[in-house]
């Protein structure tokens, strides 16, 4: 990469130097200054990013190659792309006489398809900054800084962060996120019709809210669902499911520290059968006032504990392959 | 006396002193089988402080038992942390040290010389007896049924979730801790039922006694104040409620100020402002009550609920306000990192480096707690029977305690009590109902519903609205006596196994088997801190990633730079540094630090999996935070993103030090070409790296403990490249300039 950024450059020097010869490096910041200052970041394209990044220069250019076209499916260039321009945006506007002496743009792929090919790059998107290469700035080496998108897309702080970290003794105009007015009057509006609609609905909803049916339903699901390991999806984004390789369907994630959605539902699922046996045995069962209803309930739920929890050892048997204790059926 | 021995034997049983004695005996086993389960380790290997932070405590205890309590105190430690050092004794928990040395002072004073380690090792199964107690106390209040305690003083006892922080020789601040936690809950339930000031002190005391032993303590510290909460928001606010919570939290937080760890954190940081806020709230109650009294009026209610949530809701706004200025410190990093689950993943890389802090999948629920899992839920659906206080209690620490322990591995640990205490009110309710002798008759019950059936109850569960008749036939009883009999028999076997299997290995020792089957005990860790202690300068110091500074502290004797005690992550991130750089770069830095000795762990030739190759990548992390340009973790995968230890793998982990100190010298063990890591499965390059400011000091019998020596700077004023390459036999390479061909400047 290292290499064919240098090899790029050289040819920069070369073959496209006779163009940039015609403005100097002053003349090209004024263009792309002025440029920004009416809409930040510059779009560029092929010609214009050759101009803009030739050398000899005296500023600093950060360049997005993106790929904004929804036919690449790059979901992380447009994660990033209102981020991107906030930063350009709020650089600028803050630095009006260009004293930071840098330039932002975008290259989209539609519009740049050489630059990528020239760059061999195989992803998108990717953040350069090209360090001036003259004047009081200059860096030792020409070579753009390249900033790879590694943990998902960023914060524009985090660029920011990034960027101010190689532009030294430098003006770095803070980032102004504007103040997302749809936002608060949607939310406000969101609050106020809830307040009301729960002022209206209030003498229907509370015997909801004093049901303590209700209550131990909304309990006992949360229970189940913290402890069959929600929490671990959750924080972790592990997969639904996933193949066993041979085109099947495999339910249970190998391994005592992996498990997958559908797994930890299987087994809140189970949870909540055993649970409700033995509630139903526990209360249900002794107030049945009819002997034989009674015995048929009681044989039942006592049958589903027993076979449940046979099935639940032997899934975890499966998990943890050294484990030696199974119930009939499920051995 | 009764002539028939048999109407005699059936007797017993039926006096009340009879049924306390065999009450306290049935406990005293229990607490038994509770001591005796945790001592596998001690009798598979021996009498050793296990782990990592073990080593601390048990080191400050020596400090405690040798120097007094003032010097404790006042603990400055310049062995750890060097240059910086610790002031010890401003920044632990003294509550174990301190139990630990009492127990010592007392047996003394008795004449009964018992070594400290000894103490040390038995503390948590000791404490664990006490824990069943507790767990027995606290379920009797729950339910009138006497052997639900006795149930849950078993699972407590036995349940792996508890056990795994309190095997003989783990002596941490769960060791106590659980036994205080439960305690307190117990004399919180009991101060809140009789509206007892004495009790509500005594509360107050035990949370003390917790706040010193373990930083846990904020559970109890938010757990308390949400079950006033919701006891309020419920409508049963009354002056019971109001004894026993403003007791414990005058008394309670004045207590937690006079340990200098904790000083004025319950009134500055957000993890103790539920507690405030509900004591506030708790005023305004109180006082809006008195004015009721005074001027009675039909809308008061109204007034009472409209003043008190605009109060409340004032506070929250001042609590933001003040937040957000700065008044009060935010949300301390481990606690952030349970509410925000993301946030420990990107911005303390150090906290999400500790493997306790990891969400819990679900097998490590049923591996911890077997059946009881799926009898925790029937027990709190239990408790929504009657719905008393003490009962709204186990439905909010319930509900608290599995969301906590499903995001951080440890915290399992705080919900094994409250599962524990539901699971046994819920056996006890099946075993009360099947196990009773007596049968209904089908008339009677039937004309006892037709007449019950018409007085609908409006509160309660819906499926309670019947009355109980109780199980006919003894077929049925008998079949589930039996299923719950192997239930229960099965949860023993298990937790015995997990016990046994899982929990009781103290980590420094490693026990392998032999082809014939015979144990083989590995015991690298204690030969190398061995040699430390033998062999080097009283201080050395040490470099060592930070999992081994407590051991090297507790078992080598020696300064380190590093330890477990995580509180300058600037520090360690240099140890990082140094770990992931260049030689070249590493060497300023631990001059810098008069480095004398580093030492890794290396699995490679073991198949040992926790070593620091496996860690490596949080050093890189961590490291990575504090100097992002000079370390970054995308160097050390190749360019298809795989994190790779042979020939493939990338420059900067081939240069970092951390991989030459692992494999230096590694391929003279085997036939050239042939050097194979069996942890990570991958043949190693027929050269393997050079060291040049490094010199092997001490390797272990079976690798895992590498040790090496700083070189001092060269005698003759050369860099340690081209001294090592002298010694090594090159020859001193002719400094010729490269000759390209020309190029003219044109800038």
């Amino acid at each position: 990469m290292r290499l064919l950024t240098t090899l790029l450059s050289l040819t920069l020097l070369g073959a496209p130097g006779s163009l940039a010869a015609k403005k100097s490096a002053e003349e090209r910041f004024q263009l792309y200054h002025s440029k920004a200052l009416s809409s930040a970041p510059v779009k560029l394209g092929d010609s214009a990013y050759r101009e803009l990044t030739s050398t000899p220069r005296d500023y600093t250019v950060a360049v997005l190659l993106t790929a904004m076209d929804s036919r690449y499916g790059c979901q992380l260039c447009r994660e990033f792309q209102p981020e991107w321009e906030l930063l350009a945006r709020s650089w600028t506007n803050g630095d009006k006489q260009g004293e930071s002496r840098t330039v932002f743009g975008t290259l989209d792929f539609t519009d740049g398809r050489d630059v990528f090919m020239s760059l061999g790059l195989q992803t998108a998107p990717v953040l350069m900054l090209f360090p001036p290469t003259v004047g009081p700035h200059a860096a030792v080496s020409s070579d753009p800084i390249r900033y790879d998108f590694t943990s998902g897309a960023q914060a524009a702080e985090q660029v920011h962060s990034w960027i101010a970290r190689h532009l030294p003794d430098r003006p770095h105009p803070p980032i102004k996120r504007p103040i997302n007015w749809m936002r608060w009057i949607s939310t406000f509006v969101v609050l106020s019709g809830g307040l009301t609609a729960s002022y209206v609905a209030w003498p229907y909803v509370l015997p909801v809210i004093q049901n303590r049916t209700v209550w131990a339903a909304v309990t006992l699901i949360s229970i189940l669902l913290f402890t069959s390991g929600h929490m671990f999806n959750h924080i972790r984004n592990v997969p639904y499911v996933a193949g066993d390789g041979r085109g099947g369907i495999s339910y249970f994630a190998n391994g005592f520290q992996n498990q997958y959605g559908l797994e930890t539902q299987i087994v809140a699922a189970m949870y909540g059968v055993l649970a409700l046996s033995g509630i139903s045995l526990a209360i249900k069962v002794p107030r049945m006032s009819d002997p034989k209803t009674q015995g048929v309930a009681l044989l039942a739920w006592g049958g589903i504990l027993f076979v449940v929890y046979s099935l639940l050892l032997s899934i975890f048997r499966q998990k943890n392959p050294g484990y030696p204790f199974s119930l009939p059926p499920f051995m | 006396m009764s002539a028939d021995p048999l109407q005699g034997l059936a007797s017993v049983g039926k006096g009340q002193s009879t049924r306390s004695l065999l009450r306290v005996i049935i406990l005293a086993l229990i607490a038994g089988a509770a001591i005796s389960s945790r001592l596998f380790s001690v009798i598979r290997f021996e009498s050793i402080i296990h782990e990592f932070d073990p080593w601390f405590n048990f080191r400050a205890t020596k400090y405690l038992v040798a120097n007094g309590f003032y010097n404790f105190w006042d603990w400055f430690d310049d062995r750890t942390w060097h240059p910086l050092g610790r002031v010890t004794g401003g920044t632990l928990y003294p509550g174990l040290m301190v139990t630990s040395g009492v127990i010592y002072h007392a047996l003394r004073a008795l004449t009964i010389p018992v070594d400290i380690r000894n103490i040390c090792v038995l503390l948590a199964p000791g404490f664990s007896g006490l824990t069943a107690w507790a767990a027995y106390l606290l379920t009797n209040e729950m339910t009138p049924s006497s052997s639900a305690g006795l149930l849950a003083a078993l699972f407590m006892g036995i349940a792996p979730g508890y056990i795994s922080r309190s095997v003989a020789g783990s002596y941490d601040n769960e060791a106590i801790a659980i036994f205080l936690l439960v305690f307190t809950f117990y004399l919180w339930i009991k101060a809140l039922k009789q509206g007892s000031m004495l009790w509500g002190a005594l509360c107050a005391l035990f949370y003390g006694y917790m706040v010193a032993s373990w930083g846990g303590y904020a559970f109890i510290t938010c757990l308390l104040p949400l079950h006033a909460f919701v006891l309020i928001c419920m409508g049963r606010y009354g002056t019971r409620l109001y004894v026993a919570y403003t007791t414990w939290y005058a008394l309670g937080t004045l207590a937690s100020m006079q340990i200098p760890f904790v000083g004025f954190l319950p009134v500055k940081t957000s993890e103790h402002m539920p507690a405030l806020g509900i004591f506030g709230f708790l005023q305004l109650l109180a006082f809006l009550d008195y004015v009721r009294s005074a001027i009675p009026s039909r809308q008061f209610q109204t007034f009472l609920w409209l003043f008190a949530g605009g109060t409340f809701g004032l506070g929250l706004l001042g609590l933001v306000i003040a937040t957000s200025a700065g008044f009060i410190a935010p949300w301390s990093g481990r606690f952030y990192s349970l509410w925000d689950t993301g946030y420990a993943k990107i911005h303390i890389p150090i906290i999400a480096s500790v493997s306790e802090h990891q969400p819990t999948a679900w097998p490590a629920f049923f591996f911890d707690l077997n059946m009881l899992i799926w009898l925790f839920p029937v027990g709190v659906y239990l408790c929504f029977q009657q719905l008393a206080d003490e009962h709204v209690f186990i439905v909010v620490y319930a509900l608290f305690g599995s969301y906590f322990a499903g995001v951080m591995v440890r915290l399992m640990l705080t919900l094994t009590p409250v599962v524990c205490v539901a699971a046994a009110m819920a056996v006890s309710a099946l075993l009360d109902t099947y196990l009773s002798a007596k049968s209904p008759e089908p008339q009677e019950a039937q004309a006892a519903e037709s007449s019950e059936g018409k007085k609908a109850t409006k509160s309660g569960l819906r499926s309670t609205s019947k009355p109980v008749v109780g199980v006919y036939g003894l077929w049925g009883k008998s079949m589930m006596v039996s299923a719950l009999a192997v239930y229960l028999l099965v949860f023993v076997l298990h937790c015995t196994w997990v016990t046994s299997n899982a929990y009781s290995s103290p980590s420094v020792v490693l026990a392998s088997r032999m082809p014939d089957g015979s144990q083989h005990i590995i015991d690298d860790y204690r030969e190398a801190y061995q040699w430390l202690r033998q062999n080097t300068h009283e201080d050395a110091k040490i470099m060592s990633w930070w999992d081994y500074g407590y051991q090297i502290g507790g078992m080598a004797d020696r300064p380190t730079l590093v330890d477990n005690n995580t509180w300058n992550n600037t520090h360690i991130a240099t140890v990082g540094k140094a770990m992931s750089s260049r030689e070249e770069v590493s060497y300023p830095i631990m001059r810098q630090h008069e480095v004398d000795y580093v030492l890794v762990v290396f699995g490679g030739l073991l198949g040992y999996s926790g070593d620091d190759i496996n860690k490596f990548l949080w050093m890189v992390r961590i490291a990575e935070g504090i100097w992002p340009d000079e370390v970054s973790e995308r160097a050390f995968f190749t360019p298809r993103g795989e994190y790779r230890v042979d020939g493939e793998a990338t420059e900067t982990m081939k240069n970092s030090l951390m991989y030459k100190m692992s494999y230096y010298n590694y391929n003279n063990l085997f036939p050239p070409g042939q050097a194979v890591d069996r942890m990570r499965g991958a043949r190693l390059p027929e050269v393997g790296p050079t060291l040049n400011t490094l010199e092997e000091a001490f390797t272990s019998e079976n690798w895992i403990i590498r040790i090496y020596k700083v070189k001092d700077l060269d005698n003759l004023g050369r860099d340690h490249a081209s001294a090592a390459a002298f010694d090594r036999g090159h020859k001193k390479k002719k400094v010729t300039k490269k000759r390209g061909p020309r190029v003219l400047r044109v800038d």
